[in-house]
């Protein structure tokens, strides 16, 4: 069945249902016939945040398609993410990706939902389309490499590096600016990251002034941070100021610990 | 009164969802308000809407008389031993936040402690886990029975010579038994130590009397005894607020303003700095001669009680339920039920519960803590008010076995 032809079905499913008791009724039974989800995967990385209840989500990528599974404490929770995964599991990341997920507000779920299980909701449907954007992404760059023979990443090897790179951007969180509260990669510092098959990091970032007197000591700092990472096998780092770094590129965590939200225009450039 | 009479005051109480009556069994977290609350609060938007204690002009004058008569009638709603003593709020959480602070300013230092139970709600926690983060002071933990009730004979043994305040609820927001607050402040005082009640449900369902009970500070809400919301209380015997600095700079608060230095007006004045809630604040009358009248009313008393029995026996006879807070001897239980289903996720009976029209609250309520320490997530909380009836306890049973039924 097709993405849309599934879409349909669940809309045609629920729409037999006239009272939401009977929804929810329908939601619990799939629920309960949900696959089960393995005890060890149930670990704070995998936890949605913005679900009062709790649901974890776990996925992998097996010839080209995203396959999901989840569970939650709560069993309506895990009737509507059942109800996603119905939808989306076996589906490419492109296919996902480009998906508006409208189908959920036909069935008139999130709106008949408490807020703090509306907002779950979308963070279920977040999650999911931020795993097929990011696949997607990953895809598209092997695709680039793949011209190079040595270079060539299969889906599979995306896949299996995605842990790493989540590493990766943990170690280079540890580096700070030595001029501003915040890690370089909140700051933006960070304009490439990739991570070739031999597991090798490849790094090209900017520093905010171009006559930084610290930068030969913070990107020692940060190949140091970076080959720490268990599996790194080496780490290259490559200084461009093309563009010139500017606000625009902090991100939100550091918008907020620099207190900017409200200042946008007063203060320019940091530097 | 009777029910129905009651019933007849409050419009909310008409209403339907999805169709179905509204059963509003959420009142722990806000009462419905009466007409006369009401229409009072849209009287006085309507036609006395001037700012108070400023200006000459008539509008203010009566503004000013409406929000000053409401101290008085709040002096003797809790029988403070004066009107100075009664400082406007927000509500609770700012009440008990004022005291963290201001209090806190002046007498907590490092290496002082604070005690608390694990069954406060979060307002009579974090305001205290903040100042003793400031003051490098150190915040100690009052525990309860495997009942839910305050373990008041450990008391002494965690009183010590660095104690400076003892914060308490009157009566849970999760477990709803009414704390021995009177014998706790006779064991702090012997201590020379100031005690702070929360009195967010007690104020409710207990007519309190500062003096009798002797604590130093009570903090309630204008929105749980059916008053407007954004209106709170907070009572502080005279020595204590005379001796704390102000908590917020700015208008009224003052008495002459030099950029050499101010000097602050007297209280209840040096706490209520800006523009304080006029037209909100003087609901407080209505609600609070409501809440006595409910408090003294024979009928009112003999309805919650056969709620309460009802509700304890029939939850308490299913093995696949589990209530906290459980009354022992001649402690009382509000009408206010916390417990969890064994199975079935606190969550997800709210759900089904509101789609029967029967508002509940689910969750942490306020009070991780103390989920903590009763090893759940959360749970499932029904909570009455005089104008629930029994129909309406029994309809809440038959849905919650529904639902139930339903996810296991």
């Amino acid at each position: 069945m097709s993405l849309e032809e599934k879409k349909q079905a669940v809309i045609e499913e629920f729409s037999m249902y006239d009272e939401w008791l009977d929804k929810y009724e329908y939601l619990i039974e799939l629920g309960k016939s949900l696959e089960a989800y393995p005890e060890e995967k149930k670990t704070e990385e995998k936890l949605i945040k913005g679900c009062q209840s709790r649901v974890w989500l776990d996925y992998e990528l097996k010839d080209g398609k995203l396959y999901f599974r989840a569970d939650s404490d709560a069993i309506i929770t895990k009737g509507i993410i059942s109800l996603l995964i119905s939808v989306y599991s076996g589906r490419t990341p492109a296919e996902i990706a480009a998906d508006d997920f409208g189908f959920v507000d036909q069935i008139g779920l999130k709106e008949n939902l408490s807020p703090t299980r509306a907002n779950g909701l979308v963070s279920m449907i977040d999650t999911i389309k931020w795993v097929a954007n990011d696949t997607a992404a990953k895809e598209k760059m092997a695709d680039q490499v793949g011209h190079d023979d040595k270079a060539v990443l299969t889906a599979e090897d995306v896949a299996a590096l995605q842990p790493l790179y989540a590493d990766v951007i943990l170690a280079l969180k540890q580096v700070y600016d030595p001029e501003i509260p915040v890690n370089i990669y909140d700051l933006g510092l960070i304009y490439e990251l990739n991570i070739d098959k031999e597991r090798k990091v490849s790094i090209v970032m900017t520093f905010t002034a171009p006559n930084c007197p610290m930068a030969d000591e913070v990107m020692h700092e940060v190949e140091e941070s970076v080959k720490r990472v268990p599996g790194v096998t080496g780490c290259t780092i490559e200084l461009t100021f093309e563009p010139v770094w500017d606000r625009s590129m902090l991100s939100e965590e550091a918008r907020v610990e620099l207190g900017l939200d409200y200042e946008e225009d007063d203060y320019g450039k940091l530097n | 009164m009777t029910v129905e009479e009651i019933r007849n005051q409050f419009p909310a109480l008409a209403e339907t969802v999805y169709g179905k009556p509204l059963v509003y069994l959420d009142n722990a977290a806000t009462a419905q308000r009466p007409l006369a609350v009401l229409e009072k609060e849209r009287r006085l938007a309507s036609t006395v809407n001037g700012n108070i204690h400023r200006a000459v002009h008539k509008l203010a004058i009566d503004a000013t008389e409406e929000y000053e008569k409401t101290r008085d009638l709040v002096a003797d709603f809790l029988n403070a031993g004066s009107r100075e003593e009664v400082v406007f709020t927000s509500g609770t959480t700012m009440s008990i936040n004022l005291v963290a602070s201001c209090f806190g300013e002046a007498f907590i230092g490092e290496g002082d402690e604070v005690i608390v139970s694990v069954a406060e709600h979060h307002s009579n926690i974090v305001p205290w886990q903040l100042l003793c983060q400031r003051k490098k002071a150190v915040l100690k933990v009052l525990d309860i029975d495997e009942f839910g009730g305050l373990e008041v004979g450990t008391l002494e043994k965690l009183i010590s010579q660095r104690t400076k305040i003892v914060a308490i609820s009157h009566i849970s927001n999760v477990l709803g038994l009414v704390n021995p607050v009177s014998e706790i402040v006779r064991i702090a005082h012997a201590h020379n130590i100031p005690v702070l009640v929360d009195g967010a449900q007690g104020s409710v369902h207990e007519k309190v009397d500062v003096q009798e009970m002797g604590c130093d500070f009570y903090a309630f809400s204008g929105h749980k005894v059916y008053g407007a919301t954004g209106t709170g209380v907070l009572y502080g015997k005279k020595k204590w607020l005379d001796a704390m600095p102000p908590y917020m700079g700015g208008g009224e608060m003052i008495e002459t303003v030099r950029f050499s230095g101010t000097t602050f007006a007297p209280v209840p004045g040096k706490f209520e700095a800006g523009t304080q809630n006029f037209n909100a604040v003087p609901t407080l009358q209505e609600a609070l001669t409501l809440t006595r009248q409910f408090q003294e009313d024979v009928e009112v008393a003999q309805n919650e009680w056969a709620i309460t029995q009802y509700l304890l026996d029939t939850l308490s006879a299913d093995p696949r339920i589990h209530i906290y807070g459980v009354p022992r001897g001649t402690q009382v239980k509000i009408p206010l039920f916390s417990f969890s289903v064994e199975g079935a996720h606190h969550e997800d009976l709210a759900l089904i519960l509101d789609k029967m029209g029967i508002a509940v609250r689910s969750g942490q309520m306020c009070a991780e803590p103390l989920m903590d320490r009763c090893g759940v997530t959360g749970m499932l909380r029904a909570s009455f008010a005089p104008y629930n009836t029994m129909g309406e306890a029994e309809y809440f049973v038959k849905c919650l076995n529904k639902a139930i039924s339903m996810l296991i």
